[in-house]
């Protein structure tokens, strides 16, 4: 009764200006707790690298004789070497065939393309061991004809499976954004249409194709189930010798450091990539300045 | 796009075709089988006495700790990968690019070796705690928390591209819009930003989930064998060579992933989210 004057808090004022600041500490602190979660493994891999004992357990001393020894492991370097030939030849084979694949589904009528695009979905969504048992089924069965089917060949058609759908997905968008009349010009001025196709589409998706390659070299090379379920005739990769060799637990600490520098070589490639965009980009920016002033 | 092009993606639907159904196919046939390696074409007949693993205790067991581990973390990775996402997206750093690498990039070593990794530190007498003097799990190694942390933190970068992508899109305007009408920013984010993202989620949640759920090597190496998901079990039948009672066991995980694939479908038509 006698209080009826509307305070601000009436008009839907709040202060928050405590709690805001107790939300940004926590925050700050979660940040650093989430991202420490998620290098932990990585920086456990460094240390273990870089310790001068076989011992697992205890550190002794830094030291950089497991790096000098990675050639030395046979095993290892067996593993390493058919990790990268089949993880090349499923890259190379699924950014060629994924990027034409992609023009002629983005060619269907809207309809089918969704229909499709689901499809191209299964081998993303499906879990790694249901693709990997079903698959090992297949050519099992192929087995009656091929009986060595199992090893290289299987391995690079598993991978292919579930990497040109990557491809296609990361193509299909930039197809979507390309000018459509672009492929018409090229054709008005007497191009056929294979040859805009190279000539015109191809350049203006390269970025789609190029991020398509990452991700299927990316998917390609770290595979455990899958691969785990269709190699054969000691065709392991480096998953499958890593899961194999952790059970007779007499790892050599060689794999860390290789391990560690993979993730140092990558790192620095992100770094470079990311680096060398911004100056193409700050050039282009610069051309169109210029540009805008000349005009 | 010119219609003559449709004649690429002939061979592509020919391989999915092939790729998807004829595996599917076959595993189903021989999970109602008795199709194996020594029978000959003549004895082949359908019968589901494999069928009586469904009901065994032990893969009961299998199946309930694959559901539990896969939704608590696909709900741990929800609650902290959004907080992620959310901060790279309100972050001044003006190239997100760099963040989301730096999010993304334990995914690029490989993931038994980081499994490996982390339950030798989890263990009690680690190479950390000979360094930093103390043990900072305790002694978790082999119990239900030690495979938590190792799936969470597996599959965070996951949820958080996801729902980044789906961030990333919300106009601007919308969210200065509902200030203007006299939101409070938490009231804003949960009535706009959030409802908006949600796409994000559903893709992120999924993406999680699957594979948590069928995974096999992560929960065998942390919880050192005793903790037993489903896909240990299939990796068993796979190493004796019992492809009948792996086959119907993937069956059933493959109806579980059929129902997620729909639900993606629902709010995200042509898989715009997945990358």
């Amino acid at each position: 009764m006698e209080n009826n004057r509307a305070s601000i808090k009436d008009y839907g004022y709040r202060d928050f200006t405590k709690l805001n600041k107790i939300y940004s500490i926590f925050k700050k602190v979660l940040v650093v707790l989430i991202v420490l979660g998620l290098y932990l493994s990585i920086i456990v891999i460094a240390i273990q690298s870089i310790n001068e004992s076989r011992n697992l357990s205890i550190f002794t001393n830094i030291s950089f004789q497991w790096y000098a020894n990675i050639l030395q492991e046979e095993e290892l370097m067996q593993a390493i070497k058919n990790t990268f030939l089949v993880s090349s030849i499923a890259t190379v084979l699924a950014t060629f065939l994924g990027t034409f694949f992609a023009v002629g589904l983005y060619a269907l009528s809207k309809k089918s393309r969704v229909l499709w695009m689901l499809l191209n979905n299964v081998p993303i969504l499906n879990a790694d061991i249901v693709t990997g048992f079903s698959l090992m089924l297949m050519f099992r069965l192929l087995m009656v004809v091929f009986p060595n089917i199992f090893g290289l060949f299987t391995l690079v058609m598993a991978h292919l499976f579930f990497t040109i759908p990557y491809v296609i997905l990361s193509v299909m968008p930039k197809l979507k954004e390309t000018d459509p009349n672009l492929m018409d010009a090229a054709m008005d001025l007497g191009v056929k249409p294979y040859k805009a196709l190279i000539k015109v589409v191809i350049p203006a998706i390269k970025a789609g194709i190029f991020s398509g390659m990452l991700l299927a070299l990316t998917m390609s090379i770290d595979d455990f189930a899958i691969s785990y379920f269709n190699t054969g005739a000691g065709f392991d990769n480096l998953s499958i010798w890593i899961y194999a060799v952790i059970g007779r637990r007499n790892l050599t600490p060689s794999v860390y450091a290789f391990s560690t520098l993979l993730t140092l070589f990558t790192l620095v490639g992100l770094l470079l990539y990311q680096f060398l965009q911004r100056q193409k980009k700050g050039k282009k920016d610069e051309k169109n300045s210029f540009n805008n002033i000349s005009s | 796009m010119n219609k003559e092009f449709k004649v690429l993606a002939k061979p592509y639907m020919v391989w999915l075709s092939v790729l998807v159904f004829v595996p599917i196919i076959a595993m189903i046939f021989i999970s109602f089988s008795n199709l194996n390696s020594s029978i000959s074409v003549s004895e082949i007949a359908l019968s589901l006495s494999h069928f009586k693993l469904l009901w065994e205790s032990s893969t009961i067991i299998a199946f309930r700790n694959s559901l539990i581990f896969a939704s608590a973390t696909t709900f741990i990775c929800f609650v902290l990968g959004y907080f992620i996402a959310y901060e790279i997206k309100l972050s001044k750093f003006k190239n997100k690019f760099i963040l989301l690498t730096f999010v993304i990039l334990p995914m690029w070593s490989n993931l038994i070796l980081r499994t490996e990794s982390l339950a030798n530190i989890m263990s009690e007498n680690n190479i950390l705690k000979s360094i930093i003097g103390f043990n900072i799990f305790g002694n978790i190694s082999g119990t239900w928390m030690a495979v938590l942390f190792g799936l969470v933190f597996t599959y965070m970068p996951f949820m958080i591209l996801s729902v980044y992508t789906a961030l990333e899109k919300i106009d601007y305007a919308l969210e200065e819009a509902a200030l203007d009408l006299g939101l409070t920013p938490f009231k804003k984010f949960w009535k706009v930003v959030f409802p908006l993202s949600f796409k994000g989620v559903v893709t992120g949640s999924i993406m999680v989930f699957l594979p948590t759920l069928a995974g096999f090597a992560i929960p065998k190496i942390l919880s050192r064998g005793r903790i037993v998901f489903i896909g240990n079990i299939i990796e068993n039948k796979f190493i004796y060579t019992n492809y009948n009672h792996g086959a119907l066991l993937a069956v059933v995980i493959l109806i579980f992933i059929l129902g997620s694939i729909f639900l993606l479908t629902k709010f995200d038509k042509e898989g715009e989210t997945l990358l």
